[in-house]
């Protein structure tokens, strides 16, 4: 009954069928990304031969202030900033922490207002409600449908008592970029510090403290493929801020501990990698989502993108589909090997439906119908069709079995 | 422990959902149950013969939790009389399925809620049905009344987003619009703002749309996003309209919305 012919066939397509399918595809790059392995090549000798604290007299000491330097003058390069503007932190949570709350404490004789974005990362909304209690103000600026603050909001809620603001550079969930120019310039002679957290935008997007008037900017190393557990926080020359951890004085007492020497060199090097392949990486990124956004709006009825349509970072696409639930979403898209993510409560911890897609004026229930996808370095042009092989189908098979979907 | 790490027997239930689908006819009780503003919305169809579950379909909107108990509680219950079908509880499913992360219990185990709605529907006579297109449209027929509430924060904001009155939709270009519903004008701006704006809420205290019916079609097929039996309450913001509350009639519950604009038109005659 076999033919040679059509058995070969199947062979051939089984083969091809076979990798494709069984193929396990990321794209939950914001969230974590692997360590670039040029990174770790350079990390290694610094966990063995070449230890050494910096703080230490003698010469191994030295040659680990070295490496400390050097790390700071390369990361210090990648933002357009000056070495002694960069403070090593333990990551990005504690350079907010820094920022922020260090920020209010050393200034709270000028006044006790700081303002953030709506659309922040939850570890901001948090610290926040922190300065709350250490009796500050904070007030939060709502963005547009887009996800993004316009400047004159912003500057409607200065007061007399403002003394800090905080927007992100660009939102990790719906790949929204704010006009931090616009922003900055804005401030600039109010006297109100500008507090930036640019993890998202990172290595994605070309940031340059030389050109754009930020006082304070967060970023971290595994955002630019370095390694976890290490972040930066930028201090424009001339701003003052309260330490918040308290130790042996390094990093000009602004962040007491011993440095973390294979961490620094890791990210140091993340940062050489990004600065001179964020151009090329960031085309082809955005290569990759404009084609997966128009393959999911033109292939899926009811389904639309989350966030702005121009002003986006080069690696995000966040969707929503209506009538299906995130959590059934995302547990489908993982049966069939595609790691994503969802702003639905039901996957959080709070159980409550992401804030930044609310604020952007989405009903609870468009809300929980998100699906995100973030492409990174590693990601290869396949991914986009191993995500539309999959993706139609369990939206359909989600919809068949919802009370909402056959009500639309 | 994370929301998502789901037993096995959990996984195969969403997985494989058992039963999916409706049922309808004389012998049928329907039990409804959830929000789908918390994620969730359980409908169990039960065709009921010598006082036995007969036959029992589900449909569900939610997480992996919500499809796998639906699925479970059909298989429990299957055969069985109403007594001991309303003796099956969110526990038994849960235990069915080889338990359910503790964040899961209570959210999203309603299926067993959702079986006891339709035995105690069938047992007082109510005769539940699925909420068609043409009973949402019927059901709207029959109660013509827009409540008329004073919205707060509306003259407070007049100039600064509410609108009484829109001679130029392009003044609203790009923005979040919401139109309460004063009648067939309100209806129409809502559809004309589409032109301009992505998003345009058009928020009824009625369960269907009481509008002629070619503009009732034409809301349905528009971009315009329609939340029934929900009341504007308040207009917030600082120091022009970012926010307004609404009211979920339905559910008893309020709620924040972020908007850029609100459009009250003046009441029209009665449609």
């Amino acid at each position: 009954m076999d033919s040679p012919a059509t058995r070969d066939a199947a062979i051939a397509d089984a083969a091809a069928a076979g990798p494709a399918t069984s193929r396990e595809v990321y794209l939950d790059y914001q969230s974590a990304k692997p360590v670039d392995p040029r990174v770790v090549q350079t990390m290694l000798p610094f966990f063995t031969e070449r230890f050494g604290n910096p703080a230490a007299l003698h010469t191994v000491g030295d040659r680990a202030t070295e490496a400390l330097e050097e790390s700071r003058a390369a990361v210090a390069s990648f933002i357009g900033a000056q070495p002694e503007e960069i403070v090593f932190t333990s990551g990005a949570t504690e350079s907010n922490n820094l920022a922020l709350i260090g920020y209010a404490n050393r200034n709270k004789r000028t006044g006790d207002h700081v303002i953030i974005s709506e659309v922040e990362h939850i570890s901001l909304h948090n610290i926040g409600k922190h300065l709350e209690k250490e009796g500050f103000r904070v007030t939060k600026v709502p963005p547009d449908q887009y996800g993004r603050i316009n400047p004159q909001k912003l500057r409607a809620r200065i007061t007399d008592d403002t003394i800090l603001v905080s927007v992100g550079w660009a939102s990790s969930e719906i790949g929204t970029v704010q006009p931090i120019l616009e922003i900055a310039e804005m401030l600039r002679g109010t006297g109100v510090a500008l507090h930036v957290d640019a993890v998202a935008a990172e290595g994605l997007l070309p940031i340059d403290m030389a050109a754009v008037p930020v006082d304070l900017l967060t970023i971290s190393s595994n955002d630019i493929y370095g390694p976890p557990g290490l972040g930066v926080l930028y201090i424009r020359k001339g701003t003052r801020l309260a330490a918040v951890t308290m130790g042996g004085g390094q990093e000009r007492g602004l962040r007491s501990g011993t440095e973390n020497m294979p961490a620094i060199v890791g990210m140091a090097a993340a940062a050489r990698i990004a600065g001179e392949e964020l151009s090329a990486d960031a085309a082809r990124l955005t290569a990759m989502r404009d084609r997966l956004i128009s393959a999911v709006l033109s292939t899926i009825p009811d389904s639309h993108l989350n966030g702005h349509p121009v002003e986006r970072l080069p690696n995000n696409a966040h969707f929503r589909f209506e009538g299906i639930e995130g959590e059934s979403l995302l547990l489908s898209m993982r049966d069939e090997g595609v790691w994503v993510s969802t702003g639905s409560a039901c996957s959080s911890k709070t159980l409550a439906p992401s804030h930044t897609l609310i604020s952007c004026g989405l009903l609870h229930e468009e809300a929980h119908g998100s699906l995100e996808f973030t492409f990174g370095r590693f990601s290869q042009e396949d991914d986009v069709d191993r995500v539309m092989e999959v993706l139609p189908g369990v939206v359909s098979r989600l919809r068949r079995m919802s009370p909402l979907y056959q009500k639309i | 422990m994370k929301s998502t790490q789901y037993s096995e027997k959990t996984l195969d239930h969403f997985r494989n959902p058992r039963n999916v689908g409706s049922l309808e006819g004389d012998d049928v009780a329907v039990g409804r149950v959830g929000n789908p503003v918390c994620g969730d919305l359980m409908e169990m169809y039960v065709r009921v013969k010598d006082d036995r579950v007969d036959e029992i379909k589900f449909l569900t909107f939610g997480c992996g939790s919500a499809v796998a108990t639906s699925s479970m509680v059909t298989e429990l219950v299957i055969g069985k009389t109403l007594d001991e079908a309303l003796e099956v509880t969110r526990a038994d499913v849960a235990d069915a399925l080889d338990g359910l992360p503790p964040v899961k219990m209570h959210c999203s185990n309603l299926a067993a809620d959702a079986l006891h709605d339709a035995v105690k529907n069938w047992r007082s006579g109510t005769r539940l049905k699925p909420l068609g297109e043409e009973e949402i449209a019927a059901a709207g027929g029959g109660c013509g009344v827009r409540e008329v509430t004073v919205v707060e924060g509306a003259t407070e904001y007049a100039g600064t987003g509410v609108y009484t009155a829109v001679d130029d939709i392009s003044v609203l270009a790009d923005a979040r619009v919401l139109v309460p519903d004063k009648g067939v004008e309100s209806a129409r701006l809502a559809l004309a703002l589409t032109e301009v704006t992505p998003r345009v809420i058009f928020v009824t205290e009625l369960k269907a749309l009481d509008l002629p019916e070619e503009v009732a079609t034409q809301v349905k097929r528009s971009d315009v996003k329609v939340l029934f039996q929900s009341r504007l309450l308040a207009v917030r913001g600082e120091g022009e309209v970012e926010k307004v509350l609404i009211r979920d009639l339905d559910e008893d519950d309020e709620y924040e919305l972020f908007v850029d604009a609100v459009v009250l038109l003046g009441r029209q005659g009665s449609q």
